[in-house]
């Protein structure tokens, strides 16, 4: 292979691709990690870090102590029930301060203006009882839990805490095929899932990411707690004596919020092992130094960062389903409103999977936020029951006391299966639109948020129609 | 195309290549130098770009790209410079279209000087860059920014052992607060005209028959080019199947990067006949 | 409403209906598209691949040998040779194929898009193993050049593909690997696996089940008609002759020997444990190396074991500076020489 006085270009390349073969499969590898290795050379030359040695043995005391196998999950369980115990019992004030501003004064204010001014009723109606409704009602009952929740979840973050509940809980995911970090963005759902979307950003595996983010929406969000609890307290509560009545319907929401977080790894599990397979995947956790919340900032940016973006999302979506919503009430053909239609029309699945149309239909025009399920479905129970005496008029939203809203219900049909169902089907359907316009946007790809949309929807089927038929064999 | 060179070489004339940033898409008409501005995504890379450039600057596409890109220009001294920001790459292998673009660039356009943005705080992975950079090139400014990032996080960057390993001029700054500003614009006048010795580390760490593959292959270069700067690099390259070069060497685009003989003239005008055929 | 049982009845039947239509592998739809990619195309590169093989290895590739290698009848065969006769991509002499020079570079391009994919599956995909011999032996088909060149492009020209078989170029050069079969190697000499054969299936299952790559370093330690034992760092494997046949393995030069210390896996260090990195494992690779190196974990750097999660896994090390939790399964193809003395406090 001597090189001869006359060599040209192309011999050149001959030579080149002879030498490739011999130099081996290693070669781009080495040079690969000659670059590297030099680079790390010269930075670990140049570089010193003063001030480092001490904070890392503070750190080291706090790790040993966060990480511990004896204190580890204790002081987790506890930081987390603190958390969301200061979320909700904070939350129920604000919350009925908004609700009562919102809809107990501006509402009816609202209401003698557009009848002052002289608005058409259907403009008065889409645009009031419709849309200002909607917007409102999700507003006052979103607004004051993520304000508090999403505050106090950053400040653990900016602590530098929640990356050792990652590595605390990884093995337990890595059995499903998931990322510890997934237990975070888990944790964040619990508040909002279009919340939880953005902040499986933390994940940097691209299988991982994924999954964390197809299986957000089986932890029970802040807009379906609320159904939860009040389909348990008038169902379930009922059926125990009255000193058990409190207990029995908590331990089922909190039931429902187990089987989400079972349904969690289940679902991780098979993905992984199925249209999955093939994303990359690659982990590593870094646990950054701790550091000194800074409190005033947190505030500031999760306010602003995470409330007002969630917020704004749900209200441009909340708004058009308001007007829906009072337009499917309202537009009548032959005698009949649109609703009571397309009631009729889904009536029989409803049946089968033990719900019934009305549920049905509050799920597809409520796509934009849970929050108004519960009131989508008194206003078309009403409707199609003709019920008199309840309700505020064909297409207005409203809530009402335990007992009335009972009554409503049971006069719409419902049994202790279709409560029970329903529970099921609010955690496993697909996610509110909001949810998948976030998951939309972060992936940027149609196909993986029509699964996101599609697999729980599918999921919820199958178990509720599981569920009913099972409970018809047995109870007749 | 012959490149346009300046008949008499002279240490403080302009290197780039006049034809080749042509057929980049880059005029030269009314300006002295051209400086390439390379560096990682988020390095404040464009940062120092607006605050060299103030205004005169715009944006366009690279020829037949997708991929946009803005240049501008300053004056300092008694020179002209044109300033053109590459993509953002960690790295310079070419297996992106911003990588093969930014390559490019420093290739064949030879620019009078190229800065590297590199991050303070993650100085470790920005070499990686400025390692291959220094490959192609020995017209390198290191631009250490981000170092009131640095200094918050505890690190302390000692610029001098910096320079002395890496064998170029390293300017720490801190582009937001213009800090740092004046002595980069310095340097860079200074490399751009031959005035700063640069003498690059090139990276070594290659088993016995590794280095006389490379030995083989640099021997073949510098014959059919003689005094291409960058033997060793395309040597490299070519053993890892790099097809650009490869396409490079098979057309003897190769030999437009080579110094041209009016200004060496220790090359022989027979041998520059074998690189045309 | 319809009757409870009757309504799980119809959807058990419904999902089996589903199930055997749409599950892979085995599902109906999966297989008549699998039946309908089989085109004569396919049958015709594959019959050339396997003459190009026989050819390596010195055997006479007849009908019955591609009527085997394809799973098709003898009468199927002989319609195959006459086509690729007709093309000019074989020649037939006394029964015996011959490929065309045209025939060989045929061969060849389907070779090369079948490593490019292998090896773009390891890299760039999170793909297991044992999947990738299959997935390639579908794309080699339906790559087209322009598209097997852009796919070496993306993944930097990659000269050898993940078993260590040598992808040939894109102009058709091609180079055999210079290694010889484990089995016919004699014990206690240095060497080093540059390639593992991935047919048939079951013996590159077994290879793979033993985590054996190109580029490991191992001593063979005793060799009798019945196994062959050897050691890779401070791991002994025992194989059947037959097996380890499907290893290939060059002899390495005695002055690499003594740079590689013999490392132990990162994996079996403890909390307050230090080790100095020598060598990555060529297991480890695509998306994980890389990750591996962007953290600084390279030959020389040292790592301090810091504390493993109170569930068991992942373990936190110390590396650069930076805390970095690390599972088991990636410490483990982290070689570190762990002898404390030589190491500076």
């Amino acid at each position: 292979m001597n090189p001869s006085p006359q060599v040209d270009s192309q011999e050149i390349l001959a030579t080149a691709q002879a030498l490739r073969w011999e130099v081996g499969k290693d070669f781009h590898e080495k040079l690969m990690e000659a670059l590297y290795t030099n680079a790390a050379e010269i930075a670990d030359r140049a570089v010193t870090r003063p001030g480092e040695k001490p904070r890392f043995d503070l750190d080291r005391s706090i790790d040993r102590i966060v990480t511990s196998r004896r204190w580890g999950f204790l002081l987790m369980i506890l930081l987390f029930t603190l958390v969301f115990w200061i979320t909700i019992s904070l939350a129920n004030v604000p919350s009925r301060m908004i609700s009562d501003l919102l809809i107990g004064t501006i509402y009816p204010a609202l209401n003698a203006l557009a009848t002052r001014l002289g608005f058409p009723w259907w403009l008065h109606g889409i645009l009031i009882d419709g849309i200002y409704l909607a917007t409102a009602w999700v507003i006052s009952v979103m607004l004051p839990p993520m304000a508090i929740f999403f505050p106090l979840f950053t400040l653990l973050e900016d602590f530098g805490y929640l990356p050792r509940v990652a590595f605390n809980l990884d093995n337990v995911f890595k059995k499903a095929g998931a990322h510890g970090k997934q237990s975070l963005s888990m944790m964040m759902g619990f508040g909002c899932n279009a919340a939880g979307m953005i902040s499986t950003r933390i994940i940097d595996s691209p299988r991982e990411r994924m999954i964390a983010m197809l299986t957000n929406n089986f932890a029970l969000c802040n807009g379906r707690w609320p159904t939860q609890i009040l389909i348990a307290a008038i169902f379930i509560g009922a059926l125990m004596p009255a000193y058990l009545a409190g207990i029995v319907s908590a331990l089922a929401v909190v039931g429902i919020a187990v089987l989400g977080v079972l349904l969690t790894f289940v679902v991780s599990w098979f993905l992984t092992r199925s249209v999955l397979k093939g994303e990359v995947s690659s982990f590593s956790l870094e646990l950054p130094p701790y550091r000194p919340p800074r409190v005033m900032q947190t505030i500031y940016t999760s306010l602003i960062d995470r409330t007002i973006y969630v917020l704004w999302r749900a209200v441009v979506f909340a708004a058009p389903a308001g007007a829906v919503i009072w337009l499917v009430a309202n537009i009548t053909i032959g005698g009949q409103s649109l609703a009571e239609y397309i009631i009729n029309f889904l009536n029989p699945l409803g049946i089968l999977i033990g719900l019934n149309g009305v549920i049905l239909l509050a799920y597809i025009i409520a796509i934009p936020a849970n929050e108004i399920v519960v009131p989508t479905v008194l206003m078309l129970t009403v409707l199609v029951t003709g019920l008199t005496g309840a309700g505020a008029g064909a297409g207005v939203m409203f809530e009402a006391d335990l007992e009335s809203t009972k009554a409503i219900l049971v006069a719409g049909g419902w049994t202790l299966l279709t409560a029970i169902n329903l529970m099921l089907f609010s955690l496993v359907h697909n996610p509110c639109s909001t949810t998948l316009y976030t998951m939309y946007k972060e992936t940027d790809s149609r196909k993986w948020t029509t699964v996101a949309a599609l697999l729980p929807l599918g999921m919820g089927f199958a178990i509720t129609f599981v569920v009913a038929q099972v409970w018809r064999l047995i109870f007749g | 195309m012959k490149p346009d060179i300046n008949p008499e070489q002279c240490e403080t004339c302009p290197m780039h290549n006049t034809a080749n940033l042509m057929k980049l898409g880059l005029d030269m008409q009314g300006w002295d130098y051209v400086i390439a501005l390379a560096g990682n995504p988020n390095t404040g890379k464009s940062t120092v770009f607006n605050a060299l450039t103030g205004l005169r600057q715009h944006t366009g596409n690279w020829p037949g790209k997708t991929v946009s890109r803005a240049e501008g220009g300053f004056d300092y001294g008694d020179h002209r410079y044109k300033i053109v920001d590459l993509p953002g790459t960690y790295s310079l292998l070419a297996t992106s279209l911003d990588e093969e673009i930014a390559r490019d660039f420093i290739l064949f356009g030879q620019p009078d000087v190229t800065v590297v943005v590199v991050d303070a705080t993650r100085l470790e992975r920005n070499l990686n860059l400025v390692l291959q950079v220094l490959e192609i090139t020995d017209r390198v400014v290191v631009c250490l920014n981000l170092m009131d990032e640095a200094e918050r996080h505890g690190l302390q960057v000692d610029e001098r052992r910096l320079a002395r390993d890496l064998g170029v001029p390293v300017v720490p700054t801190v582009a937001r607060a213009k800090d740092g500003l004046n002595l980069l614009l310095q340097t860079i006048s200074d490399v751009a005209a031959g005035k700063a010795v640069s003498k690059p580390k090139r990276f070594e760490n290659e088993s016995p028959e590794l280095k006389q593959a490379i030995q083989i292959l640099v021997e073949q270069l510098n014959q059919v080019y003689p005094g291409l700067p960058n033997a060793r690099w395309v040597a490299l390259r070519l053993l890892d199947g790099d097809e650009r070069l490869i396409e490079a060497v098979h057309k003897g685009e190769l030999g437009d990067l080579a110094p041209q003989p009016g200004g060496i003239p220790a090359i022989s005008p027979d041998l520059k006949l074998e690189t045309s055929a | 409403m319809p009757e409870p049982l009757f309504a799980i009845l119809i959807a058990a039947a419904l999902v089996l209906i589903g199930w055997l239509l749409f599950w892979p592998k085995t599902g109906i739809i999966y297989r008549w598209r699998k039946a309908r990619q089989v085109t004569d195309r396919v049958l015709l590169e594959d019959a050339l691949k396997h003459i190009q093989r026989c050819e390596r290895h010195a055997e006479t590739p007849t009908l019955q040998s591609i009527a085997g290698a394809l799973d098709i009848s003898l009468n199927q065969a002989a319609h195959i040779a006459e086509e690729l006769q007709s093309a000019e991509l074989i020649q037939i002499e006394n029964g015996a194929f011959r490929l065309t020079p045209p025939g060989r570079e045929y061969a060849l391009r389907v070779i090369r898009a079948h490593r490019l994919w292998e090896e773009y599956l390891a890299e760039q995909t999170g793909f297991d193993e044992a999947e990738w011999h299959d997935q390639a032996e579908q794309y080699e088909h339906l790559l087209s050049p322009e598209e097997a060149r852009n796919l070496a492009r993306q993944l930097g020209n990659p000269a050898y593909d993940p078993h260590g078989d040598p992808i040939p170029s894109s102009s058709g050069e091609f180079q055999h690997h210079p290694g010889i079969p484990l089995s016919s190697m004699e014990p206690e000499k240095p060497l080093r696996i540059i390639h593992i054969e991935d047919e048939p299936e079951e013996i590159y299952a077994q290879l793979v089940a033993e985590g054996l790559s190109p580029g490991m370093n191992l001593r063979i330690s005793e060799k009798t008609l019945q196994r062959i034992r050897f050691w890779i760092g401070e791991e002994e494997h025992v194989l059947a002759p037959i097996v380890a046949a499907n290893i290939s393995v060059v002899q390495l030069p005695e002055e690499l020997v003594e740079k590689t210390p013999p490392g132990a896996p990162l994996a079996t260090l403890k909390p307050g444990e230090k080790g100095r990195v020598v060598a990555l494992s060529p297991r480890l690779r695509g998306a994980d190396r890389r990750r591996m190196m962007d953290l600084g974990i390279l030959p020389g750097t040292t790592i301090d074991v810091e504390m493993t999660s109170p569930s068991g896994d992942p373990t936190a090390y110390k590396i650069r500076g930076a805390l970095i939790a690390l599972r088991k399964d990636q410490a483990q193809l982290i070689q570190v020489d762990n002898k404390p003395e030589e190491l500076p406090l």
